[in-house]
């Protein structure tokens, strides 16, 4: 950051306003154009004063095409002006996609740096305000997607005009989102006079250490609201203000997730192929996290809905990414004992049942009636792997008598047994690192059913069915004397 | 207004190079040495005709792909243009990045070419803008082809052009043909000329095969333009010779005999040795034959890229 003297408070739109006047005061090529930006000083008041004090040669209100707002901005920059192209709402801004993506990110590029293109273009975009599909929608995806391109979305006053000053005096296409709610809802102390935050530069807006939060635009102010609620209650969160979505600040990211080491992205674009994809995907490449990260995002759907309750249900705001970092810092790390007695859903399992007759105290002689199974059956005492199937040597019994007391993690194969409070039948699910898992129901009158599940990738069907068998076999000689006695 | 006799030469060296360079390279293509023609054969005269009529190193070509002839005009030197064509890193125009006609270079005053056609018009509008505000009395030629002309992009450019009087020339080469579909599919007037008036703008019938008549009308539109009188469309039908590029095969839509036809009525090289003395335009013609050889062997022995260099120029 450079400059910056007297502070005082403005919104984000006078922020944004005193930049282009700074701009258009200080260099003799800078000219703005725009649908509405002349006599209406814009549709959101950007421009407002400037047509009268720089007049319409500078201040050049454009027939509504938006091809050519960026295609003229295209030309205009390569024959040396310092174009400002304002887009009314980023929802119009395909229209200018093919002079922003083909043509201003590739001239530096397919030209080996004989021609430059030193265009910005503006555009509020994001929802919040019953604007519906066509005045709402979040372009950020698009265009971070765009090598050639540099984009930043400010969200707050002093970043308004820090940021789009850089943008004006850099040397190559700038697009500039700004969150249309934050214009007039966000506040904050701006330097008078010169004022430039340097683009592809993040910055911490709250420190914390026990999870990171990315976001931008209005979604930072949401998220710092989930931080302050959470810190009440005891979770500190760390929220990082991206500012530039291309080229990302790696370094700022990377820091705050070394720190913290989960990941909550947060924005309003909906969720597939999203900035909070490639987030993720930084963070997963450079090995920085310790639980799977969260992602907090529109669903999928193709446009913003203008009704008060559907907008709010789908766009993220305080709660949601509070109820998200509350999981997030909730998560287990993987590889510890926890994780391992989850349930995997990549295991495909298959399974048998069978009738068995045992009496109610029965637990002993079950535990050495499945050692006894699982010894005739080395397919189902196993570590399945990619690489290959393990059978273990030992048979170790992991226990399952109920929540009050779970299976340990140390086992070969599991039992489950939740005595007469359990149900007479249900399949247990075969634990990550083993390949069958066996469960006892009620005894219900001297009889109870016995499932087994398998690892399908280890133990085929059949062997499911011979391995209860022996289990059957070996549990009913065990029981036979009490069960006669019962009888 | 006729051309002098030196200017007549002048013109007719610069066509046939154009001509030597544009067989040399279908040649090469043919052979399986390059990647990429896109021949200018016929449209010669057009790019002759304004190329010769700007002012160097001070007005200003947002091209059309069709556009060697004012290229050379403009003083391209032959082994660059064979460097485009081989697309070696080299090459001032696309660096080994674009392909054969995707042309540029900042120092003659050539905005730099893309792909999607006519993309380069509304570039074409802001570069007369640039000159309008900077007050240099520059003029921008903006050339396309009449199947371009068909999409928005010129319709936007030529209308804000209009309203601002910017200092600038649209000039449509207009051979009837958008790769392989015909005249009638793309637009249901006979020419374009008539759309100027629909933008308040004056608009100049020419025959594109006659450097002379080009040249003229290029002329006027680039005074009255100067003078602030604002831009002028210039409709210069002419006829392609050639597939629309060394990937097209014109003979599945194409009537040979219509070709050799329009070849033998308008061929503008044709027309422009009638300007100039028989013995000067053998001579030439010979001479342009060779230095489109030599410009291509050089070119041709020029090194390939460096996979290190490959990312550079994506930003300052």
């Amino acid at each position: 950051m450079s400059g910056g003297s007297a502070m005082r408070e403005l919104t984000v739109i006078e922020a944004v306003r005193e930049a282009l006047a700074f701009e258009l005061e200080r260099d003799e090529r800078v000219m703005i154009l725009g649908e509405d930006v002349g006599r209406l000083g814009g549709v959101f008041r950007a421009t407002d004063g400037l047509f009268a004090r720089f007049g319409g040669r500078r201040v050049v209100d454009m027939p509504m095409a938006e091809t050519s707002i960026a295609g003229v901005a295209v030309g205009l920059a390569m024959r040396g002006m310092r174009p400002v192209a304002e887009i009314q709402f980023a929802d119009f801004i395909h229209a200018s996609m093919d002079h922003l993506v083909g043509e201003a990110a590739k001239i530096r590029w397919r030209t080996g740096g004989d021609w430059t293109c030193p265009m910005v273009l503006r555009t509020a975009y994001g929802g919040g305000f019953r604007g519906g599909p066509y005045h709402s929608q979040s372009v950020e995806a698009y265009y971070a997607h765009a090598p050639g391109l540099k984009v930043v979305a400010p969200s707050t006053p002093a970043d308004a005009k820090g940021l789009l000053i850089a943008a004006i005096r850099d040397p190559d296409p700038v697009l500039v989102l700004e969150h249309k709610r934050t214009y007039r809802a966000i506040r904050g102390d701006v330097p008078e006079g010169e004022y430039v935050v340097p683009i592809g530069k993040a910055r911490v807006a709250r420190d914390g250490r026990d999870a990171t939060v990315l976001a931008y635009g209005m979604m930072l102010h949401e998220s710092l609201a989930a931080a302050e609620t959470l810190a009440a209650e005891g979770i500190d969160v760390e929220v990082v203000d991206l500012r530039t979505l291309l080229p990302l600040d790696r370094a700022t990211i990377l820091a705050s997730l070394e720190k913290t080491r989960r990941l909550c992205v947060v924005h309003e674009d909906t969720v597939t192929m999203g900035l909070g994809a490639e987030l993720c995907a930084i963070a997963a490449e450079a090995g920085v996290l310790d639980v799977p990260p969260v992602r907090v995002a529109m669903p999928d759907i193709p446009g913003i809905p203008v009704d008060d309750v559907l907008e709010d249900a789908v766009l993220p705001n305080r709660a949601t990414i509070r109820e998200a970092l509350v999981r997030l810092v909730d998560r287990m790390p993987s590889g510890n004992a926890r994780a391992a007695e989850a349930f995997d859903p990549a295991i495909p399992q298959a399974s048998s049942v069978i009738d068995v007759a045992i009496p109610e105290e029965h637990l002993r002689m079950a535990v050495d009636a499945l050692a006894e199974a699982a010894r005739a059956h080395p397919s189902c005492n196993a570590t399945f792997s990619w690489s290959g199937i393990a059978q273990h040597p030992d048979v170790v019994v992991d226990l399952d008598l109920g929540p009050s007391s779970p299976a340990g993690a140390r086992g070969t194969i599991t039992l489950v047994d939740y005595g007469k409070d359990g149900s007479d039948l249900a399949i247990p699910f075969v634990r990550p690192g083993q390949t069958a898992a066996v469960r006892i129901g009620a005894v219900r009158g001297g009889r109870a059913y016995v499932a087994c599940a398998v690892d399908h990738r280890a133990v085929d069907g059949a062997e499911v069915g011979r391995f209860l068998a022996t289990f059957k076999s070996a549990l009913e000689r065990r029981a036979a004397p009490e069960a006669v006695r019962a009888r | 207004m006729a051309l002098t006799q030196a200017q007549r030469e002048r013109a007719y060296r610069t066509l046939a190079l154009a001509r030597a360079l544009d067989e040399r390279m279908w040649r090469l293509t043919r052979a399986g040495r390059a990647h990429f023609a896109v021949p200018c054969s016929g449209h010669e005269a057009i790019g002759a005709g304004y190329g010769l009529a700007m002012k160097r190193g001070v007005d200003w070509l947002a091209p059309h792909y069709r556009d060697l002839a004012a290229l050379l005009a403009l003083g391209m030197p032959a082994r660059d243009v064979m460097l485009c064509f081989f697309s070696r890193p080299s090459d001032p125009n696309a660096a080994g990045r674009q392909p054969y006609a995707h042309f540029g270079s900042r120092s003659l005053h050539v905005l730099s070419q893309q792909g999607p056609q006519p993309n380069h018009c509304t570039h074409g509008v802001g570069c007369a803008w640039g000159s309008k505000l900077l007050g240099d009395g520059s003029v921008t030629v903006i050339a396309f082809g009449d199947g371009g002309a068909q999409k928005g992009e010129v319709h936007e450019a030529m209308n804000l052009a209009a309203i601002h009087a910017l200092p600038c020339v649209f000039v449509v080469h207009r051979n009837g043909w958008t790769q392989s579909v015909e005249r009638a599919l793309e637009y249901a007037t006979e020419t374009l000329v008539e759309r100027a008036a629909g933008y308040g703008m004056p608009g100049i019938a020419v025959d594109g095969s006659d450097v002379e008549a080009v040249h003229a009308a290029a002329s006027e539109a680039f005074a009255r333009a100067r003078a602030g009188g604002g831009p002028t469309l210039i409709d210069a039908a002419c006829v392609r010779f050639m597939p629309n590029t060394s990937n097209d095969d014109d003979t599945r839509y194409r009537d040979r005999a219509e070709v050799e036809a329009a070849r033998a009525a308008c061929d503008p090289l044709v027309r422009a040795r009638a300007l100039v003395d028989a013995a000067f335009a053998a001579r030439v013609d010979a001479e342009s034959a060779a230095v489109a050889e030599e410009a291509a062997e050089w070119a041709e022995a020029q090194p390939l890229g460096d996979p290190a260099t490959v990312l550079e120029h994506a930003y300052a």
